[in-house]
């Protein structure tokens, strides 16, 4: 992914500066969301959505193996108080999360890379990409695509999506797993109703 | 990520631990197969030794080739080929194969395969004749010119191997994923491969949530029977006979890679009428119809190339896959030719993917378009063949065309050429080869001859009347899928939601019919979404177009007129911006959960696809759409059934 993502310097909500690829990105599974701090509709939303899911279920994960970025969109506007406000206001100050604020150039090189439709009207449209989301898995060397607004079960299996394969025998578990996921669906409802 | 690495490395080696395990247990699948001892072996299956079965590589099997160094960043161009140099491969017939483990009607869990629903069809139509399709990489060279190109193959060749099949012979075909975990292209080793047009139960049909991981396998079971098994009995009505199908990979997030990577194929199925020889038979259209001979597949792809280094001409594939793709690739090589007798053959055109839409014409050496019929499209015969003269053939992503040149309108000697409207780069100059036709327009050359002593005699002349369409379709219910580009934030939406593959947004009963509206609603920019509905063939009733002005405000709503290829049946319908489409389809025979998704495989990927299901009963139908309607209204979407409109009768 080095290649792909910019290694510029950006700030986060602590007024700490960071290299994007190095300090964020590497080795690591992140998940990245486009959000500005006086965004009123969709960065919102999807803010409070994966706080949501952070406590319901990724809080576990959160700093550790998993990682959540929120990338400012107007960052000349977004100082690193105001993404810190921002934050405090979704109680989005969690471990594992960062709000980063940086260069119009680097954000929109990203944005480009991740979130382009290949269509001009939409990509210079910044609200066309506030609150996406994306979660790239480094050491993979691939990303993913996520909706914030899915289901729980959704998410989460996007998030496993996108995880470190796991080996032959762990993988052969979970299909068991599963297996029985879709059985116990077809006793209980006649029909894959959960699984 | 040392994990990763580490399993990289052994595959690399091709010598996994669980290889050595299954080596020094002696049990590994093909020493059983070869030594019979087959009670022996299912012992192993109680032991739960499942190394044997789940592997990530076989022993036996070739080296995977190293992975590929890719270029970056986008070279400007692909290396330059010259024209006409390689043959037209034509991808040999896949062998029927002896499966071990015995395939059985639930998935074979401690095994390695992967979680399914049990088979449905599979007491009615035990299947009959199996194959087993390894997923796995290895190198294709796309022209002499250039070097060996990493790919991902179906048993080791691209194009793979196609699936000749014959309709009342259910056959079952067994899909390995043996794509190393750790690999430096776009694509993912996880795997779901779908029949394109089959007339396949759920859990066969590669639905795009069910992928499976490396070491994995899943027995497809594809019963080869006509729509309306249940209504007439037998093996259906043959009046729904397709074809000419395509399988490829449908994993969720990452079609577009894997397509491009390799991983597809062609199948086709036989029946009385089309019966793949072109002897007189009872009821048979006497076509051209032999394999490879005189019926031939054209698999249309698009790469662009990395400058050769190190021995390979990689594709490019680093990150986003291109938009801009720059050769033009016939079954798997670069302006290849093809000696044709004078004589009429059958060509199957099928794009391969990803985005790119093709402009086809016929072009003699005088310069002039010459005719080709088109006899079926989407696998469906067309009730009355037509002559394409002055158009192009339009063939977006999935679509595929069955046209009949006849050569024997042409002198022996001369050249005709398939001609694509948007050129491709070609890079060595090279003179016109007819006039007013540049070098980068050909997709192909036709080198006529005469017909040997040993070749085919012509078939005589194509019927006026092919096939007597299935009886017109009374709907019982009424829907309409809206395709946009819009909400919050922007994403690909069909009827407001973004593709979840845990989330049912339409229910319809089994052996029911519905009106279908496929409307692409897209303002923003004027997409054209090749719209594919899984399971089931459609006709076309009606096509409008709506005019806006700058502002949005609708002036007026134009009603257009149908080509002759959208009188017959589809399973993808081109729908421009500001089209809506009236079809009308019928769900029979099978159960449980299929896609609708535009199959430009980019939008695809970002989820431009909802999952519908066919349900038993009418207890399940109100139960879901009673669902998905609160779910909506959750969600702040307007309510889909019983809004006013003619739509959730049933409910």
């Amino acid at each position: 992914m080095a290649n792909l993502i910019p290694n510029a310097l950006f700030r986060t909500q602590d007024n700490k500066e960071v290299r994007l690829y190095d300090d964020i990105v590497k080795d690591r599974q992140v998940m990245v969301m486009m959000m500005y701090a006086t965004c009123e509709t969709f960065c919102p939303l999807a803010t409070k959505r994966m706080v949501e899911l952070h406590h319901q279920a990724l809080a576990q994960r959160m700093g550790k193996d998993l990682f959540m970025v929120n990338i400012s969109l107007k960052p000349e506007e977004d100082d690193p108080a105001a993404l810190k406000a921002y934050a405090q206001m979704h109680s989005a100050l969690l471990p594992g999360w960062t709000f980063l604020t940086g260069n119009q150039h680097d954000v929109d090189t990203l944005r480009y890379r991740f979130f382009s439709h290949d269509h001009i009207g939409i990509d210079t449209d910044i609200d066309m990409h506030a609150g996406s989301m994306k979660i790239i898995n480094d050491p993979a060397g691939r990303w993913f695509h996520a909706d914030a607004f899915a289901s729980t079960r959704t998410v989460l299996e996007h998030i496993k999506w996108s995880d470190p394969q796991k080996s032959l025998p762990e993988r052969l578990k979970d299909n068991r797993m599963l297996q029985r996921e879709i059985d116990r669906d077809i006793d209980v409802y006649g029909y894959r109703k959960i699984a | 990520m040392s994990e990763l690495k580490v399993e990289g490395k052994e595959h690399g080696a091709n010598a996994t631990r669980e290889a050595h395990d299954a080596q020094s247990l002696k049990v590994d699948r093909r020493t059983v197969v070869k030594g019979g001892v087959i009670a022996g072996a299912a012992a192993v299956i109680a032991t739960k030794n499942t190394a044997a079965f789940a592997q990530e590589s076989y022993p036996e099997d070739p080296p995977a080739p190293q992975g590929p160094v890719l270029c970056d960043p986008r070279p400007a161009n692909s290396p330059p080929t010259t024209p006409f140099v390689d043959n037209l491969p034509i991808p040999a017939p896949a062998n029927p194969t002896f499966l071990f483990p015995y395939p059985t009607k639930v998935a074979n869990i401690g095994a390695g395969e992967a979680a399914r629903d049990a088979h449905q069809a599979w007491d009615q139509f035990p299947p009959q004749v199996s194959y087993e399709c390894g997923a796995a990489p290895s190198l294709h060279t796309f022209h002499s010119d250039l070097s060996p190109t990493y790919c991902w193959t179906f048993n080791g060749t691209y194009p793979a191997k196609t699936f000749l099949g014959y309709y009342g012979v259910p056959q079952l075909v067994r899909f390995r994923n043996n794509i190393p975990v750790d690999h430096p292209t776009a694509g993912i080793n996880e795997i779901t491969v779908h029949l394109h047009n089959g007339h396949t139960p759920s859990e066969s049909d590669g639905f795009a949530g069910d992928f499976f991981g490396t070491g994995l396998w899943k027995d497809n079971h594809y019963p080869n029977v006509y729509a309306g098994v249940d209504q007439y009995g037998g093996i259906g009505d043959p009046r729904e006979g397709m074809r000419t199908f395509w399988f490829h990979d449908h994993r969720a997030e990452f079609t577009a890679p894997n397509n491009y990577l390799g991983l597809n194929g062609m199948f086709l199925l036989y029946d009385q009428k089309d019966p793949g020889h072109e002897f007189p038979s009872p009821g048979s259209l006497q076509l051209p119809g032999y394999y490879g001979l005189t019926d031939i597949t054209l698999q249309l792809h698009a790469i662009l190339f990395c400058p050769t280094a190190n021995g390979r001409t990689e594709a490019y594939n680093t990150g986003a896959i291109p938009g801009q793709v720059d050769k033009w690739i016939v079954n798997g090589k670069i302006q290849p030719k093809f000696t044709a007798r004078r004589r009429k053959y059958r060509f199957r055109i099928l794009n391969t993917g990803m985005v790119k839409e093709w402009n086809l014409s016929l072009i003699g050496s005088d310069g002039q378009q010459k005719p080709m019929t088109v006899i079926a499209v989407d696998a469906n015969f067309v009730e009355q063949p037509f002559d394409v003269t002055n158009r192009n053939i339009n063939i977006p992503v999935a679509t595929r065309y069955d046209v009949v040149i006849d050569f024997s309108q042409f002198a022996a000697g001369t050249s005709v050429y398939l001609r694509e409207a948007q050129a491709q780069f070609v890079g060595v100059a090279t003179p016109d080869p007819a006039p007013g036709l540049a070098i980068g327009n050909v997709l192909m050359r036709f080198d006529v001859v005469e017909r040997e002593v040993w070749f085919p005699v012509d078939t005589p002349p194509i019927p006026n009347h092919l096939i007597d369409m299935p009886p017109a379709i009374v709907p019982d219910d009424y829907f309409e899928w809206s395709f946009t580009f819009d909400g919050s934030p922007r994403r690909f939406r069909i009827n407001g939601e973004v593709f979840d593959h845990n989330r049912i947004d339409h229910a319809v009963l089994k052996g029911s019919s519905e009106e279908w509206v496929i409307a692409n609603d897209v303002i923003a920019g004027n997409w054209t979404h090749p719209v594919h509905i899984h399971f089931e063939e459609g006709r076309i009733m009606s096509r409008s177009h709506t005019v806006r002005d700058t502002s949005g405000n609708v002036v007026s709503v134009d009603n257009v007129p149908l080509l002759p290829e959208e009188l017959g049946r589809r399973d993808v319908y081109r729908v421009p911006g500001q089209d809506r489409l009236v079809i009308r389809l019928r769900f029979r025979d099978y159960v449980g959960r299929y896609l609708i998704h535009c199959h430009n495989m980019n939008h695809e990927d970002n989820f431009m696809m909802v999952r519908w299901d066919i349900v038993e009963t009418v207890e399940e139908l109100v139960q879901k759409r009673r669902e998905i309607d609160e779910r909506r209204m959750m969600a702040g979407l307007p309510p889909q059934y019983g809004n006013g409109k003619k739509n959730g009768r049933l409910v």
